[in-house]
């Protein structure tokens, strides 16, 4: 599972586009299972399942079955294929059901369930999906990732592109690119891209004996910034969240300056960043 | 190409048909008002006829000087040139606006096949409709078409439709780029609906504009369609008709092909493809 993240405007959609051959890069180009889009977009088209995040992309007079149908023979399946596949993809979806309802009878859930149904019918070695929760209520995305993660990944062994900038998302992913300003600011997995950061978080305890700790924490040029935590009650220790920027500095030069002017450090633990902070680090 | 190809070439546009007509007939007043319009136009033009009465008509001559069978048949083919240059165009504009075009285009399906498939159930109910203000036309009114060349009125046809579908496919190319308002096809849709000898024939308009109407295809396609059905000439007395028709078709087909790949480039790097 691939994850494309990115503020609004950062380019994910157009990206996926590129990569789905619905666009054209000005310069470049981009490989896709090893096809080139310039090249070799038939091939691209025979390996990829596009999942739209538009409910509008299915025709609302027709059934889901005869959605699904109409694209499977869009999609080079014989009647035979089609008929297997359109009932397993339905069974996948939980959509079986409601095979035969009139698309327009569908519930929000059930249409952005239509379309991984869509995408998923020619078999597809990878599978891009344009935030694919983004009009879903929390319950219903939760399910649509847990779907995702279970079904199509682990079951069904798909590769699954997707953009979001849902941090919950982001974490499901083996690896993730971040894109800002139509530019790849890094890309790897999670572990990776934590390990790019110079700015680092520690919890710091401090025995609480009147010391002035702001001022000297916050006259180091690394210190980028403080929140002063909630005591434990009845603990003599004062816990900081200290931000530090390890390029220009560390926490035991931090450490040794509050040690030398008089006060006691009980405890000093790394914290990690979250990936909502990483995210809003690697964009800002 | 291989029976499993020639099987899917065939399918394609057929599923095409099927999603329309289901899509069609889901609205059942509107489909039902649809054929009840058949009657109510073959009877608007009858009546038009009875204005004339059984004056000679000098100008319809030529066509068996029969005002309600010249009009009766102008009216029906004319509806062939609005959907030829029309259909691929409002296909691309629908889904563009529908957000169909996007899922359509990431599928194993070419473009040009999306787009002339999308246009042909459009051609097969024109054609129904044809066909029925023929019969309304000839049981009810008593339109004479008995000394009819069918064979020839076919040809003409298919000649009409690809030499059209060129118009229709520029068409479709200024709608992908432009979005809305496509100056060729409205200048064509004009010019054809003045001088193309749809209400009245050529022979009355001014020797100027009859020069710009022997430049559309729709003066050759009009006129060869009345004397194949109205007075059964053989395929070798409408053999003028038939060459300027596949001259034009000639001609315009490529270029169409052309404009409409560059169309696509075009709005593919703009990224407009899907946009309306």
């Amino acid at each position: 599972m691939f994850g494309l993240l990115g503020p609004n405007g950062a380019g994910k959609t157009t990206l996926i586009k590129i990569l789905c051959t619905l666009m054209l890069p000005n310069e470049g180009t981009a490989l896709v299972n090893g096809y080139d889009i310039f090249q070799h977009d038939k091939q691209i088209r025979r390996s990829i399942g596009y999942v739209v995040n538009e409910e509008r992309s299915f025709y609302w007079r027709l059934t889901g079955r005869q959605n699904l149908d109409f694209y499977a023979v869009l999609n080079n399946l014989t009647p035979t294929q089609a008929k297997k596949r359109i009932n397993l993809v339905l069974e996948i979806t939980g959509l079986s059901p409601h095979a035969d309802k009139m698309f327009k009878d569908y519930s929000t859930g059930m249409r952005q369930r239509l379309a991984i149904a869509r995408g998923l019918l020619a078999e597809p070695d990878i599978l891009f999906m344009d935030e694919p929760t983004r009009s879903l209520d929390p319950t219903l995305a939760q399910q649509l990732r847990d779907f995702i993660q279970q079904d199509i990944i682990k079951r069904h062994g798909k590769t699954v592109f997707f953009s979001t900038h849902n941090m919950t998302e982001a974490q499901m992913c083996q690896r993730i690119a971040i894109l800002h300003q139509g530019k790849i600011q890094t890309c790897g997995t999670i572990q990776h891209v934590r390990g790019l950061t110079p700015k680092k978080r520690y919890l710091l305890k401090l025995h609480q004996n009147g010391f002035d700790y702001h001022k000297i924490i916050l006259s180091l040029p690394f210190v980028e910034k403080i929140n002063v935590l909630k005591p434990e009650a009845g603990s003599p220790y004062l816990p900081l969240e200290i931000y530090i920027n390890e390029q220009q500095g560390n926490m035991w030069q931090l450490i040794e300056k509050l040690v030398c002017a008089g006060g006691r450090v009980e405890a000093c633990h790394p914290q990690e960043l979250s990936l909502g902070e990483l995210f809003s680090q690697l964009t800002s | 190409m291989d029976l499993s190809n020639i099987a899917l070439a065939y399918r394609k546009p057929m599923a095409f048909v099927k999603k329309s007509f289901i899509s069609a007939t889901s609205y059942k007043l509107s489909f039902v008002m649809e054929l009840f319009s058949i009657v109510l136009s073959v009877a608007t033009f009858f009546f038009m006829s009875k204005l004339f009465g059984a004056a000679f008509i000098p100008y319809l001559k030529p066509y068996g000087g029969d005002y309600f069978s010249f009009v009766l048949i102008g009216v029906a083919f004319f509806d062939y040139l609005g959907i030829a240059q029309g259909s691929m165009a409002s296909t691309i504009r629908g889904g563009q606006l529908m957000g169909t075009l996007e899922a359509l285009l990431v599928t194993q399906t070419e473009i040009p096949t999306i787009v002339i498939s999308s246009s042909l159930y459009s051609f097969i109910w024109t054609s129904i409709r044809v066909f029925a203000y023929l019969v309304v036309g000839s049981l009810v009114f008593n339109m004479n078409i008995q000394s009819a060349n069918y064979g020839g009125a076919i040809l003409i046809l298919i000649l009409t439709i690809v030499a059209f579908s060129s118009i229709g496919i520029i068409s479709a190319s200024f709608i992908m780029v432009l979005k809305r308002g496509d100056p060729f096809s409205w200048v064509f849709g004009s010019l054809s609906l003045l001088v193309g000898g749809l209400y009245y024939p050529i022979s009355v308009l001014p020797p100027w504009l009859q020069k710009i109407s022997y430049l559309l295809p729709i003066t050759y396609a009009l006129e060869g369609m009345r004397l194949a059905l109205l007075k059964g000439y053989s395929i070798a007395q409408l053999s003028n008709n038939i060459l300027a028709l596949l001259v034009f078709a000639a001609i315009m087909l490529p270029i169409s092909i052309l404009c409409f790949k560059y169309a696509v480039k075009k709005a593919k790097i703009d990224g407009t493809l899907t946009q309306y």
